[in-house]
């Protein structure tokens, strides 16, 4: 410690002035020490109000709670078959008309290869005659 | 405040009020009002924490309590200081109000120092606490406590280098 540090120090510890601790003080720490107490109380209140919210909440919420709500709507039926890989994957849900709407049927195509292959078949006897 | 213990943390606050007042006024920087406002915050902690801490160390208690709200208020709020590039006139030999002056002087120069700074220096010097205790008040390594005496005194040094006398 340098003198400039011990003449910090004497000159710090020499500042002191004494102050006696009077009523007012001690009225006022005993204020204080009561505001305190019901700032606690009024948080610990808030906090178990607050939990029982969230306990009541997370009750409502759960579904397989013994108590709550009912049990929901049946989830929509996932697909039976899942997509071919040449197929681009397309959203699980859609508004508006089904594939089976839009796709012609199979069928029709049958007939139509099975029309053509006869006509075929009559224009080469034709041909033949 | 009527329980166990009220007539020993009484007469703690009674015997210890003047030290604390004075410590506080330290850490503010000579702010009187803002000091005692410390104190009282950090005895009314205290007393809710009286008797598990009643047996040991309450003033240690109330120290780590005060450094470290003095060091969260004055970041908190700007308490109307304005920094001058010059402090007030030093004293003149033989004034009688000497002291007054030198004390009033010291204050300044604390009050320009940054928060932990005037803390490290106040618990290293006023209170001559160790490295170690210096730096559990503060809730920093023992290192960053040193550096922060270092800079302090440094910059006291050069706020006080033609004013610090030795008083009496």
């Amino acid at each position: 410690m340098d003198e400039f540090e011990q003449r910090l120090t004497r000159l710090m510890r020499g500042a002191q002035e004494p102050a006696p601790f009077e009523a007012r003080h001690r009225e006022r720490l005993r204020a204080g020490v009561r505001a305190r107490r019901r700032a606690r109380a009024a948080r610990r209140a808030a906090g178990s109000v607050l939990a029982v919210t969230a306990i009541a909440v997370g009750a409502f919420l759960l579904p397989d709670a013994p108590f709550g709500r009912e049990p929901a709507e049946p989830r929509p039926e996932l697909p039976a078959s899942r997509p071919s890989p040449g197929e681009t994957s397309a959203p699980a849900y859609q508004e508006g008309p089904g594939p089976e709407a839009s796709d012609p049927p199979l069928s029709t195509t049958e007939e139509t290869t099975t029309e053509e292959t006869t006509s075929e078949r009559s224009a080469t006897t034709d041909a033949a005659d | 405040m009527e329980r166990a213990g009220a007539g020993e943390f009484d007469e703690f606050v009674a015997a210890r009020w003047s030290a604390l007042l004075h410590l506080a006024r330290l850490l503010t920087g000579g702010d009187r009002h803002r000091a005692e406002d410390l104190v009282q915050e950090s005895l009314v902690k205290l007393w809710f924490v009286w008797p598990k801490v009643a047996e040991g160390a309450p003033e240690a208690y109330v120290r780590k309590v005060m450094v470290r709200a003095a060091a969260r208020s004055s970041r908190r709020r700007w308490w109307g200081e304005r920094p001058t590039e010059r402090l007030p006139e030093s004293p003149v030999p033989g004034d009688v109000s000497a002291t007054v002056a030198e004390r009033t002087r010291l204050e300044a120069a604390l009050g320009r120092l940054p928060a932990k700074q005037r803390a490290a220096v106040v618990l290293r010097y006023y209170q001559d606490l160790p490295e170690g205790q210096v730096a559990a008040a503060l809730g920093c390594p023992v290192g960053t406590a040193r550096s922060h005496v270092a800079r302090g005194v440094a910059r006291l040094r050069h706020l006080l280098s033609d004013a610090v006398e030795p008083v009496g």
